[in-house]
């Protein structure tokens, strides 16, 4: 089943994620570029754990609690790799410790290819959940990147520095950052939230899904950010704060209502 | 062998003292060094002359019989020398010197080099006026192999305690500090504007720092129009009348006001409204004016970032601290080094290499034997032992010149050793 290279994978960023820590400790950004070499081997690594199961089942490999975490993963050190390059600024290591413990999560379920519902098997449903995590392991960067933002902001508020701050970049980058996040979060999401919407009515027609009023709570908390970041007066301080807030309705979507109810998302 | 420093620095000496001993220029430097490894004795000399230290490092190959009874004098050589070519007495400077041997002399150079020493701990000049001052010296013969090796390893522990601490990260002088302080708060400064209100010392050194940093956009206001058009085109910016405050507040990221009025010129609620008009874009606010020009309360507004001459001194002082703790992690890195440099140095003892070089000669002989052997079995014992005997000879007269040349306490004995381990390439093997 190729698992070896999720387990290589897994071992790689499990190595970053330590350099990282350490470096974060350490107040020092001179392991990014071990940290970097490990990402990236093991990303590619991860990508062609991903294509092998792609290609086995036919079908995207996202929806075992196992896949989801894995895909989860693979989201947010791709965009991590893509931050870092289009902004120059260090931030690898965050995204890598955000990565590898989504992945150590996903190692703890089965592994096999979940078998859809031949009803439920079709291209709109691989693009709704491909997009539908894509977006949220972007609104998962929001978060981390708006938690620095607050702590960048507040040492330079109150004038007291313990270091940390010197490996964080400046509030303007942090707060561009989050804004091109949500700025492609929020359309991947609302896409998948839509076709997700229709493919289940053509199913059962209109009915009530926890999962889906849970989603819809979390849509209008992240068109609320969206629309005020996009309309400019919006005070940064409090975008991070409700980006914040907004994710943790998001991870609880994610996990909470998966496992805790009865729903149609009930992990395969 | 011996190594000796003799020196002073902005701890041990005044001012006066320190100018007077001085090498201020290139050329005292090179005389200097000329007439000192003319002296016997002395084998190889470095001088290092800035405006908080003046030190002379010296080899001496006096041989270690001779050392006991001799080294006091090479000490006493140095401040002779020193007495002479500056031409003043002995005695007037002689209790500002510290002198330092062997390994603390080493420990010392590279705490210098690593800028452990400096006045201001951590800041980067000082290495780059070591290794001038090592240029010099090769340029004028005045180094050999052991302080070529020691200053590089001085060069090499510089680099390493700036790459593995954060001795020299966080800046400790007030208008750095305050550019240290916009730059966390803004990306790139050259799309960014600067306000200039009122002049001072302090203010147009921080704003030179800022244009330096790219700011390009600049305009200056003061109550007297004139001046701020004196110091526009000064800074070649562009000067604002003081009553359009508030308009200029709207459009500048940045904001340095320094000026001599007695009470706040930038208030809270005129903030409030400046803020809601540039649609609470970020705006820093430096205020180094005494007393303040600006209600400390304005910081409590959203993305207002404003700092006075306490806070940006407060910065400061938490940064040498900071250097300080590092200081301490750096001298971990010194001392290792330091014994990395014995360890250089014992490989230079004679002994120990005349063995390996005979060891070497042995085991080629040994394994050449073999091979022979090997190649004519029908040869009887006889002819065999006398072949052992005629090989064993010949390594005997070939290793005869370089033992004794070895043993021989000569003037350049180390670079004979050290010639002799990568003739014979001993330390090859070893790796």
């Amino acid at each position: 089943m190729g698992t070896i290279f999720f387990e290589l994978a897994l071992t790689l960023y499990f190595a970053g994620f330590i350099l990282s820590i350490v470096g974060i400790i350490r107040k020092k950004n001179d392991l990014d570029k071990a940290v970097f070499f490990l990402s990236l081997i093991g990303f590619i690594l991860h990508t062609v754990y991903l294509i092998i199961r792609y290609i086995k089942s036919g079908q995207a490999p996202v929806f075992s609690m196992h896949e989801a975490n894995s895909y989860f993963a693979w989201s947010i050190l791709l965009v991590s790799f893509l931050i870092s390059f289009s902004y120059k600024v260090k931030v690898l290591n965050f995204g890598i410790i955000l990565s590898f413990l989504i992945m150590f999560i996903g190692a703890f379920f089965p592994r096999g290819i979940p078998s859809l519902k031949p009803e439920i098997k079709s291209f709109w449903i691989d693009i709704h959940a491909v997009m539908a995590i894509f977006g949220i392991a972007l609104f998962s960067l929001a978060f981390v990147f708006s938690s620095l933002y607050l702590i960048q902001e507040k040492a330079i508020k109150s004038k007291k520095f313990r270091g940390f701050e010197s490996i964080l970049p400046n509030l303007e980058i942090l707060d561009k950052i989050n804004y091109h996040l949500i700025f492609w979060g929020f359309p991947l999401y609302t896409i998948a939230l839509v076709v997700g919407f229709i493919k289940y009515v053509s199913l059962v027609g209109f009915m009530f899904d926890p999962k889906e009023i849970w989603s819809f709570l979390t849509w209008i908390v992240y068109l609320s950010i969206y629309y005020l970041r996009v309309k400019e007066d919006w005070r940064k301080k409090k975008a991070a704060y409700l980006t914040i807030l907004a994710f943790l309705l998001v991870i609880f979507g994610f996990f909470g209502i998966n496992l805790l109810t009865e729903s149609f998302h009930k992990p395969l | 062998m011996s190594l000796t420093v003799v020196g002073l620095n902005h701890k041990t000496a005044p001012i006066e003292i320190r100018e007077k001993l001085a090498f201020g220029s290139k050329e005292a430097i090179k005389e200097a060094l000329r007439e000192l490894i003319q002296k016997e004795n002395i084998a190889e000399a470095v001088i290092l002359s800035t405006c908080n230290r003046v030190e002379i490092y010296v080899y001496s190959n006096l041989s270690s019989d001779k050392e006991n009874r001799e080294t006091k004098s090479i000490e006493e050589l140095i401040k002779e020398f020193i007495s002479k070519f500056h031409k003043i007495e002995k005695s007037s400077f002689e209790n500002y010197l510290y002198v330092y041997k062997d390994r603390q002399a080493v420990e010392h150079l590279f705490k210098v080099t690593s800028s452990l020493d400096s006045m201001i701990v951590g800041e980067p000049q000082i290495t780059g006026q070591v290794k001038e001052s090592y240029e010099i010296a090769l340029s004028e013969r005045a180094t050999s192999l052991i302080l070529n090796h020691l200053m590089n390893r001085a060069l090499f522990t510089a680099k390493r305690v700036r790459n593995e601490t954060r001795i020299s990260e966080n800046p400790v002088s007030v208008s750095y500090a305050a550019v240290g302080l916009i730059r966390k708060v803004f990306d790139d400064l050259s799309k960014k504007s600067i306000l200039l209100v009122g002049a001072g010392e302090m203010a147009e050194l921080a704003l030179r720092h800022l244009i330096g940093n790219g700011v390009k956009s600049v305009y200056i206001t003061n109550r007297t129009f004139e001046r701020a058009k004196e110091l526009a085109k000064e800074f070649n910016g562009v000067a604002v009348p003081f009553e359009n405050l508030k308009e200029n507040l709207i459009k500048t990221d940045i904001v340095l006001c320094s000026t001599a009025a007695p009470n706040y010129v930038i208030t809270e609620n005129m903030l409030k409204e400046v803020m809601y008009l540039r649609k609470y874009k970020p705006i820093f606010l430096i205020d180094i004016s005494v007393p303040r020009n600006i209600d400390p309360s304005c910081n409590n507004l959203d993305n207002v970032y404003l700092y006075n001459i306490d806070d940006l001194q407060a910065v400061v002082d938490s940064n040498i601290l900071e250097r300080k703790k590092e200081a301490e992690r750096a001298m971990i890195i010194i001392k290792e080094e330091t014994e990395k440099f014995f360890q250089w140095i014992n490989s230079l003892e004679s002994v120990p290499v005349i063995v390996s070089i005979r060891n070497k000669a042995e085991q080629i002989r040994q394994e050449e034997l073999e091979k022979f052997k090997s190649k004519f079995r029908d040869l009887s014992p006889e002819v065999l032992n006398s072949i052992d005997y005629l090989t064993q000879s010949i390594i005997n007269k070939i290793m005869h010149y370089p033992t004794v040349a070895l043993k021989n306490n000569c003037e350049s004995k180390e670079i004979l050793i050290y010639s002799a381990r990568r003739l014979f390439g001993i330390d090859n093997e070893e790796e």
